[in-house]
């Protein structure tokens, strides 16, 4: 169980989280959802201390992180149970595929070589890239560069993963390919948040939806609920600004 | 009066001028290695952003940078002994090669400190978020993910450097080091051909350059392999098949 509490962070003047509180199940999808500046990817980079909060908590099962300056050992411990992928998938550029995944196997949890080649070529084969192990991300497309950055994440077999916006990046014809290994693996009860615009999916996906906005959670409920009949105001506005009732139908 | 143009003359010095070429090597090749040990100690001040050191490898680097490297030559060999003097170091009977030796270490550390910085500042900041959000402690990312990168991305500024060096090497001869330059000059004088002289000299330099501006070309795609595109670019501005994109450290076969 993963349980966000009171957290707070400031970027000069402007307040970007106003004490979140927010508690994810084991196994469950969790989809955030706003408008952009509204806190959502702060909020998720908080959670693994790539972005350090002002105040409040990160509670990953027994281990509490607290605060601004927490122990080097409690963020290494933090960084352990999570795995994040990323907008612009952030591969080793100079490591193959299969070595993007090892990495962490081999260098963090210190897993024999043989080993890890074996976990992670599997990963790699569930994400649909069985056949390009040996490629460097420079000779992949977007769709599969991310998908490797999926396979990474999964390899370290994480609490969660956080997915900040995993296919913003993409050119539209290589959203789907992604958005098909994530929901796959959502099927499996791997605990996930994930930040993304693409309304379709969670929709789909999610067992639950968090609207933000202004730095604060605004609503948060069942996919249909908050689709379908949201309470907030800001919630239909923004609903509607990003999927307009079509005036046509298929 | 200089006698006239011949250049059976340029063949002659060659052999001559090539005599010396040892010591130059010798000023370029321990001056670069101190320059890298002096580069790296002045870039870790500034990488790690240190408040009170980091003005000092700036000054450091401004003042190499910012004066010519013949007038540092006269203040390293006149000034320092002055210096080590006060702290009752001798240093006034050593040899003139250890004070041109230590200019061009000093000179070449600052050039090398700005690459080291350069290059690694060049290395994609996601990166280090994700080595960092798979629990890569900081050595780890320094050793694993920033420095590969940064190494492929200086060795062009590398080469640079090194080149720059050995031709800076022939302004020695005027504090008396005879290195190539300065046979040169006593060549020059004794059989009043300079310009043979001259062209002799310019043709080891030109040659020697070229040779290292391969050499380095050649790291650079070695290092770089994992990057198609630039492998290939660098196939057009060279005359050498490039080692083809392999994992690990395969190496480019004939085929293909």
């Amino acid at each position: 169980m993963i349980q966000l509490s009171g957290l707070s962070k400031t970027f000069g003047t402007q307040q970007v989280l106003k004490e979140i509180d927010l508690t994810v199940d084991k196994g469950e999808v969790v989809v955030i959802l706003g408008p952009s500046g509204s806190g959502k990817t702060t909020m998720l980079r908080c959670i693994n201390y790539l972005e350090r909060p002002d105040a409040g908590e990160v509670r990953i099962g027994h281990l509490a992180v607290q605060g601004k300056h927490p122990s080097r050992r409690d963020i290494h411990q933090l960084r352990q149970r999570t795995a994040m992928v990323f907008q612009q998938y952030n591969l080793f550029k100079h490591r193959t595929a299969l070595e993007n995944v090892m990495e962490g196997l081999t260098v963090v949890q210190r897993i024999p070589r043989s080993e890890a080649r074996e976990i992670s070529a599997r990963m790699l084969e569930k994400v649909g890239l069985g056949s390009k192990l040996d490629h460097y991300p420079g000779q992949l497309s977007g769709g599969q560069q991310q998908r490797v950055g999926i396979a990474r994440a999964l390899a370290l077999n994480p609490e969660v993963i956080l997915f900040d916006e995993p296919t913003s990046a993409l050119d539209p014809e290589l959203v789907g390919e992604v958005l098909e290994v994530i929901r796959r693996i959502a099927r499996e009860g791997i605990t996930m948040i994930v930040v993304t615009h693409e309304m379709g999916f969670a929709r789909d996906v999610a067992n639950r939806v968090v609207f933000m906005d202004g730095g604060i959670i605004v609503e948060e409920g069942q996919p249909e609920e908050i689709f379908q009949r949201p309470r907030e105001e800001r919630t239909r506005q923004f609903l509607q600004r990003i999927m307009p009732e079509p005036n046509y139908s298929i | 009066m200089s006698r006239r143009f011949d250049i059976q003359y340029v063949f002659e010095f060659i052999p001559k001028l090539l005599a010396y070429l040892n010591i130059t090597l010798l000023i370029v090749g321990s001056s670069i290695v101190l320059g890298l040990l002096i580069g790296l100690i002045v870039a870790l001040p500034r990488l790690y952003n240190t408040p009170v050191l980091k003005r000092l490898s700036q000054l450091y680097v401004s003042f190499f940078r910012g004066t010519p490297i013949l007038i540092q030559l006269f203040l390293v060999y006149y000034g320092l002994p002055e210096v080590l003097g006060w702290i009752h170091i001798d240093v006034s009977r050593l040899a003139v090669l250890y004070f041109v030796i230590a200019t061009y270490a000093l000179n070449s550390g600052a050039f090398i400190s700005e690459m080291i910085r350069a290059s690694v500042a060049a290395v994609d900041r996601g990166q280090i978020e994700a080595a960092h959000s798979i629990g890569m402690s900081g050595y780890q990312t320094f050793t694993r993910v920033i420095a590969p990168q940064a190494l492929g991305i200086s060795i062009p500024l590398f080469g640079n450097l090194v080149i720059g060096n050995l031709k800076d090497t022939s302004l020695a001869f005027t504090l008396g080091v005879m290195e190539m330059t300065g046979r040169s000059q006593t060549l020059g004088t004794a059989t009043q051909h300079f310009i043979e002289t001259y062209i002799a000299l310019s043709l080891i330099y030109f040659v020697i350059s070229f040779g290292l501006e391969k050499g380095f070309q050649w790291m650079e795609r070695y290092v770089n392999r994992f990057d198609g595109h630039r492998s290939e670019q660098m196939l057009r501005a060279s005359w050498r098949r490039p080692l083809r994109a392999v994992p690990l450290l395969g190496k480019g076969g004939k085929s293909g």
